[in-house]
């Protein structure tokens, strides 16, 4: 097994580098088929998004994979690698393994747990195999990284909770009104934020959506575009009251909406809640108004502080994913280790038996006197003897895969046995 | 026998309880299948034991203090199945288990306070305490909806998320399961406290108007139709309403456990 990965990063190499270094998606296939034309390259994958450029290779055991990569990417890119060199990880056997796997899960994301990154990895994964790129151990290893990616959606909340405003703007409101198929959207003032906003809440379930703004056209052309319907500004208060989620955004210099207001609009409505968003500076809604029962008022900063207590959710449940990746590399390693001595032990069960073939051989003539019964003796106890010998060092061999200094246990082994490397 | 089975549930449910405890800390939102099928088997062990006594008794096994603590146990469990399959939360779990398992253990502890009297025998004291416990069984799950209400409440109020708010269904949810459950139990409450009446004036002599348990039941069966009314009406919703499901589970709790204490004609329910 010889595995590496020579890579960048975004925390690695600044967007200079890593877009002189992106491999566009219609020239992957084309580089992968290069890349595993190499001499010594087995096999090759070619991961390239905005954030990260990684090419990894499993190469025969004496080539030094990592010239090889350095020359692919120098050809592939006519430059001189040495100006980057600083930006570039070079990762072997285990490491490469562990980062495969991490990067998948989206553990090494610029946005902990962002979930774009499994699809490009798949789409790495399917172009390098259509290539021929892949067909071994790096071809199980990135399939298992998927397998992995899957388990850590599975077992944590990773990718769960909202790390932009406006997303938590629509988890708040699921926490509020469960699913939201059915609610009412009122944007009270049309800006950039609050259409994204009401875009997400919309594209949860949210069914209708209301928009007034000091320019009726513009509220005009919002709604239009939602599918919504237009409130003169001046009426306000009369459509407030259908709205479940509200909002607001205007340029108002002071608040509009008070706390007498929402309780005529609450009695009105039987108590059934309401949640503001207001993302004004200055603020739209009166602060006061979240003291009422049933109502619930988030300003700009109140959905920040919600923001980074989901950033560190996320990060709290990435240390349960770096506990199940820690696990899956254990196992993943365990089992390429142990295809990795069947070779030595094939080559081991060779050299005795032959040893003992030779040796039955020339005796051949001094055992002519013996019957049938005797001469099938003679052979079960040769090869008796040999599987004794054999039982400890297989035995060793099979159990120590993967440690660390196995590697020096399979060289003694082919030493003192005098097999061939 | 059946003492045996009782003691097997307990095992069970003492280990799907211990098992919520990781999802619970790794803010998952749902069970292992580990817990429920741990939980699974002990109920299916408790009805052994319910069973069991049934036919050894020759009737539903709800007349003495014990063995209708153990049902009630059972009831509630049961309850949790259901509204765990439409809802999937674990704080169902964690709210509602501890207290099977509480009451199941007080039930296997007093395995020889079996009771009987004849007073206890006849149709209309069956339904009258089956319904009781049906509504019962219901209005503690408004109760641990009320409860989960209240504190995503305040997490949502106070804007500072913390574990509770990852973990807790939406007020939606707590609100319907809360509406849910009251107005399945508030007729089996009024059920039972009607069928009581009509045994106590054919059974009991004197004044059993003024049996303690009664009144105290007559105080919880209002303030669960206030809750009701309000609720319909929309004029308490949320967090008052929650407030009033708390309070109303209080109630039942004197009533059940507080009364039975006391004298009256209830009191010779024995005492543990």
């Amino acid at each position: 097994m010889n595995l590496t990965l020579l890579g960048i990063n975004h925390r690695t190499a600044p967007v200079e580098v890593r877009e002189r270094m992106n491999i566009p998606e219609a020239r992957l296939a084309e580089a992968v088929s290069d890349l595993v034309h190499r001499a010594g390259v087995r096999e090759g994958m070619i991961l390239s998004t905005c954030n990260r450029v990684e090419v990894t290779t499993s190469a025969e055991d004496e080539v030094d994979a990592e010239a090889v990569i350095r020359r692919f990417l120098t050809d592939h890119h006519h430059c001189d690698m040495s100006n980057f060199a600083h930006c570039f990880y070079r990762l072997r056997q285990q490491e490469v393994v562990r980062h495969i796997f991490r990067v998948a899960a989206s553990l090494d994301s610029m946005i902990l747990g962002e979930p774009q990154i499994l699809g490009q990895m798949k789409q790495a994964y399917a172009v390098a195999r259509t290539a021929g790129g892949l067909h071994g151990t790096l071809n199980d290893v990135v399939n298992q990284a998927l397998a992995v990616a899957r388990r850590v959606r599975r077992e944590t909340a990773l990718g769960s909770a909202a790390v932009s405003v406006s997303y938590a703007a629509v988890e708040l409101a699921k926490k509020i009104f469960g699913k939201l198929t059915g609610k009412t959207i009122f944007v009270l003032g049309a800006g950039k934020m609050s259409e994204l906003a009401a875009r997400h809440l919309l594209h949860s379930g949210a069914s209708s959506i209301l928009v007034a703004n000091r320019t009726y056209d513009r509220a005009v052309q919002l709604a239009e575009a939602f599918h919504g319907k237009a409130v003169p500004f001046e009426e306000l208060f009369d459509h407030l009251g259908q709205a479940d989620i509200v909002i607001s955004s205007t340029g108002a210099p002071h608040t509009i909406i008070s706390k007498s207001q929402v309780e005529k609009l609450l009695s009105a409505r039987k108590n059934r809640p309401i949640f503001f968003v207001d993302i004004a500076v200055p603020r739209d809604v009166d602060p006061a108004v979240n003291e009422l029962d049933n109502v619930f008022v988030y300003d700009i900063d109140d959905l920040g502080h919600v923001v980074e207590a989901n950033k560190k959710q996320r990060e709290r449940e990435a240390v349960w994913a770096e506990e199940i990746i820690q696990d899956e590399v254990q196992k993943t390693m365990k089992r390429l280790a142990s295809r990795d001595v069947v070779p030595t032990i094939v080559a081991l069960e060779g050299r005795l038996n032959h040893i003992r073939s030779a040796e039955m051989e020339r005796y051949q003539s001094r055992l002519a006197s013996l019957s049938p019964e005797q001469r099938q003796a003679v052979e079960a106890l040769t090869r008796g003897m040999m599987n004794k010998i054999l039982h400890g060092p297989i035995t060793e061999l099979k159990s120590g895969a993967g440690e660390p200094e196995h590697a020096a246990l399979v060289r003694l082994i082919h030493r003192i046995f005098g097999l061939e490397e | 026998m059946q003492d045996a089975c009782l003691w097997i549930a307990l095992v069970f449910y003492a280990l799907g309880i211990l098992l919520i405890i990781p999802p619970v800390y790794r803010r998952r939102p749902s069970l292992s299948p580990a817990s429920l099928g741990a939980l699974g088997l002990g109920l299916l062990a408790h009805a052994a034991a319910l069973a069991l006594e049934a036919v050894h008794i020759h009737r539903l096994p709800v007349t003495d203090v014990r063995s209708a603590l153990s049902f009630y146990a059972f009831l509630v469990t049961l309850a949790f199945f259901f509204v765990y399959l439409r809802y999937r939360t674990v704080f169902l779990g964690l709210f509602m288990l501890p207290l099977v398992f509480l009451l199941t253990l007080i039930s296997a502890l007093h395995a020889e306070s079996s009771f009987d009297s004849s007073a206890f025998r006849g149709r209309w004291l069956l339904v009258h305490i089956g319904s009781i416990f049906l509504g019962y069984t219901a209005l503690f799950l408004t109760f641990v909806a009320a409860v989960m209400y209240l504190i995503q409440e305040h997490e949502l109020k106070s804007k500072q998320p913390r574990g509770f708010y990852y973990r807790l269904p939406s007020l939606e949810v707590c609100e319907e399961l809360h509406y849910r459950s009251l107005v399945l139990g508030l007729p089996f409450l009024s059920l039972g406290i009607l069928t009581g009446f009509v045994w106590a004036s054919r059974t009991w002599k004197g004044p059993w108007e003024f049996d303690p348990k009664i009144l105290a039941s007559l105080v919880t069966w209002l303030i669960y139709l206030v809750l009701f009314s309000t609720r319909v009406s929309g004029a308490w919703r949320g967090r008052r309403a929650a407030y009033i499901a708390v309070f109303g589970f209080a109630a039942i709790l004197v009533t059940f456990m507080g009364v039975s204490l006391l004298s009256g004609q209830h009191g010779y329910f024995p005492k543990l």
